[in-house]
């Protein structure tokens, strides 16, 4: 009987039975158990469509890939991903790395997520994306390999395993649901309504390193083709139409990024493209281009031709030097619907510059919510 | 401010900041404050560039500017424009955050989170930079005072070295020294006047430099006093485990209160608290202590009494001073190197399970005192 062994024992080895419990007892209280966190990937995950979902086709294939994702979650991961629609909660985005305290994020980790949940996860980003090269789901997909060489080179505070996603409101083919997905340097933000994308902004894309790296197996090169696209209008530009243009303020990042909703200025800056030749126009548009492509072609075609309809309302206007190369370069479009900034920022992990760039629309951001 | 943003704000190379009468009148011309039609006196203090580091950036050179502004009219200063557009003018991405880091009269001090006041910044939509008005509530001395008492409470619950120092001299405060070694149990009265002159003298000693040195009639460097600390702990502990100065913890007490005392001085002077404010500051931040000191004590002695008086308790007490002197050793190498080590971050990560560990403790002795006690009568000493 165990309570003959106790009384038999002598009251010294009493004594340690009774403090090594209460020590084990005590250890318990510290030890407890960590969570697993991939900041980076050593390979860029692939898109996996489930099969069920293969055959779908626009507004269905986008709830069939959401829903096939949830089906793989755990309730408590489930909790973190799917949550209901609150225009709050879309403006909670960021373009900091997301352990920067003023970098508010809501929605799952990718961190967190097993390699098969990723997969589900990219499978939706790209079914929402465009599929251009170097823009799109392509661009995404390279904006976290950025961040994975970041996250080797220089501090575990980056990473492609700290990018978050959050659905606000249920996806369906009825009702209003935000896709959010984002983390350092991204954001993307599909509002649907009854089926139909009605807002694929604010949208935030900036990267470093900038220029040709390696990462994940692939080579990466983002953001270089808004870059040219800013630099090809600057270069157009007369010097008359260039002073007409010019802000006399420096800004070093953009104006309007997270927390800056609904703020646009309430008389445009520089000079009206109405008033630039054809061909400018052209190399205008083509800047615009690099940002809906960002979009499946079918929305972007929409919001192309509104804000091609729009051009002769819209302004353009830069600071900074016309290489566009060095640091504070920085141009604007502001129309009647378009926000379009792009900023070359001071590199902050590697010397040279680093663009900023954020797309709004000025009715149709968070779906006009 | 980022020294990278001053540079795009200025024409103006960067070379010798703290001294360039450039920077001094660029600075006065864009700091402004006035109420009314009245103008505030702006004097720049100070210019600095220092090293600042953040994990995801890397290192990272800032500017640190003191000014001073001072009202035309001493009652305006609850109620004034701030009018600050440094970098701002030119960097229009820029925001300046204003935060209020004291107000003693309503009880904000550095201690408890500084509070936002706004930012001063573009509005893009009218394309221009507001200044910002600043009201603040006028407060009251209670509530000054009621702050210092919670941060006085504050810094004993925080400070683990000032409480294991005193509880580990406690540790064998109702044992009778006898041949070198701690005895059995000296009765209750014993116990509790012991423990009643020992936390007396601690407080009388704390109390005293505590009011020398926050008044400012004694200065002491704070490292050596952070390192005298650690090393109490040690000599309390090794009384613990051997009585070293048996009937004399009274003068350990208080000589160590001394000690203990200015440390606490540096966490008022870290206030820079005005002559005003400065009496109530002291006697609400040293009545907050000993409010705090009392409860644990409260809290913990009991207990150490029950066990005492059995014969578990030298398992107790040996192994309890033994950690308090590893924890000492731990902070002695810490403040006198700078550097955390194994044993302070083990101390972080113990500290959140004291009052489990107290919960424990309180177990442990109901259970021994109950099962001792039936087995048979304890020896009383004579």
């Amino acid at each position: 009987m165990a309570l003959s062994v106790t009384a038999r024992l002598s009251p010294a080895a009493n004594n340690i039975l009774f403090l090594s419990f209460a020590s084990i007892l005590a250890t318990g209280f510290f030890m407890l158990p960590g969570k697993p966190d991939n900041t980076y990937q050593s390979a860029a995950p692939v898109a996996v469509i489930a099969p069920d979902c293969a055959k779908a086709k626009g507004i269905a294939k986008v709830v069939c890939l959401s829903d096939n994702f949830k089906a793989m979650l755990n309730a408590e991961q489930l909790a973190k991903l799917q949550l209901p629609y609150s225009k709050a909660d879309a403006q909670k985005w960021s373009n900091l790395p997301a352990t920067f305290p003023t970098a508010k994020r809501i929605g799952i980790k990718f961190g967190d997520l097993t390699p098969e949940q990723l997969q589900a996860a990219m499978a939706l980003l790209k079914e929402v994306s465009g599929t251009a090269a170097n823009e799109g789901y392509d661009e995404m997909q390279q904006l976290r390999n950025a961040d994975d060489y970041l996250a080797i080179k220089k501090s575990s505070d980056y990473g492609s395993g700290h990018f978050y996603m959050a659905l606000l409101g249920t996806p369906s083919a009825s009702g209003t649901f935000e896709i959010q997905y984002g983390g350092h340097h991204t954001a993307f933000a599909n509002t649907y309504k009854d089926g139909l994308l009605i807002g694929a902004t604010p949208s935030f894309r900036g990267a470093e390193p900038f220029g040709k790296f390696e990462q994940n197996g692939r080579s990466n090169e983002p953001m270089v083709q808004e870059h040219a696209a800013f630099a090809a209008i600057l270069a157009s530009l007369t010097p008359e139409q260039q002073q007409a243009a010019r802000l006399t303020n420096t800004f070093r990042d953009v104006v309007l990024g997270p927390n800056k909703d609904g703020q646009f200025p309430a008389t445009p800056l520089g000079i009206k493209c109405g008033t630039l030749s054809a061909a400018q126009k052209k190399l205008v548009i083509a800047a615009i281009n690099t940002y809906t492509d960002d979009i499946v072609e079918k929305d972007a075609a929409v919001y192309l031709k509104k804000y091609t309809k729009e051009l002769d309302n819209t302004y353009l206007s830069f600071t900074g030097t016309t290489d566009f190369v060095t640091r504070n370069d920085y141009m604007r479009l502001d129309g009647p619907s378009l926000w379009l900034e792009y900023v070359s920022q001071n590199g902050v992990v590697y010397a040279g510059i680093h663009p900023h760039s954020v797309w709004r629309d000025k009715t149709t951001d968070y779906g006009g919510n | 401010m980022p020294l990278p943003e001053l540079e795009s704000a200025v024409d103006h190379p960067i070379t010798n900041i703290t001294t360039d009468p450039f920077f001094r009148l660029y600075f006065a011309q864009h700091i402004r404050a006035f109420t009314g039609g009245d103008n505030w006196r702006t004097t720049i203090t100070s210019v600095k560039v220092t090293n600042a580091r953040d994990a995801a950036v890397g290192k990272y050179q800032q500017v640190e500017l003191t000014f001073k502004l001072t009202p035309v009219n001493a009652a305006d200063l609850r109620k004034f424009t701030f009018a600050y557009d440094v970098i701002l003018h030119q960097v229009v991405t820029h925001e300046a955050l204003v935060l209020l880091q004291q107000d003693w009269y309503n009880g904000i001090n550095e201690e408890s989170a500084a509070r936002v006041i706004g930012t001063i910044k573009l509005d893009v939509p009218s394309g221009k930079i507001y200044p910002l008005d600043i009201s603040l509530e006028k407060g009251s001395a209670w509530k000054g005072f009621v702050s210092m008492l919670k941060l006085g409470m504050q810094h004993i619950k925080e400070g683990t070295d000032h409480l294991l120092f005193l509880i580990v001299l406690l540790l064998p405060a109702m044992l009778i020294a006898k041949n070198k070694n701690w005895g059995s149990f000296g009765g209750l009265k014993y116990s509790l006047t012991n423990l009643i002159k020992i936390i007396t003298a601690f407080t009388i000693g704390h109390s005293i430099t505590l009011l020398l040195c926050a008044s400012g009639w004694l200065t002491v460097p704070s490292q050596p006093i952070e390192v005298l600390i650690a090393c109490s702990i040690l000599v309390s502990a090794a009384h613990a485990v051997r009585p070293l100065f048996p009937g004399r913890e009274v003068y350990i007490a208080g000589g160590f209160g001394l000690i203990h005392g200015m440390a606490f001085a540096s966490v008022l002077a870290g206030l820079d608290l005005n002559v005003s404010t400065l009496a109530l500051s002291i006697l609400g931040f040293n009545l907050g202590i000993e409010l705090m000191q009392l409860f644990i004590i409260l809290i913990i002695a009991p207990w150490l009494i029950l066990l005492s008086k059995t014969r578990v308790y030298q398992w107790f007490r040996v192994p309890a001073a033994i950690l308090a002197g590893v924890a000492a050793l731990g902070w002695i190498v810490e403040r006198v190197n700078g550097k955390s080590n194994a044993i302070t971050l083990a101390l972080n990560n113990i500290t959140p399970y004291a009052p489990r560990l107290i919960i424990l403790l309180a177990i442990a002795a109901c259970l021994f005192s109950i099962k001792l006690n039936s087995r048979q009568p304890v020896d009383s000493h004579k």
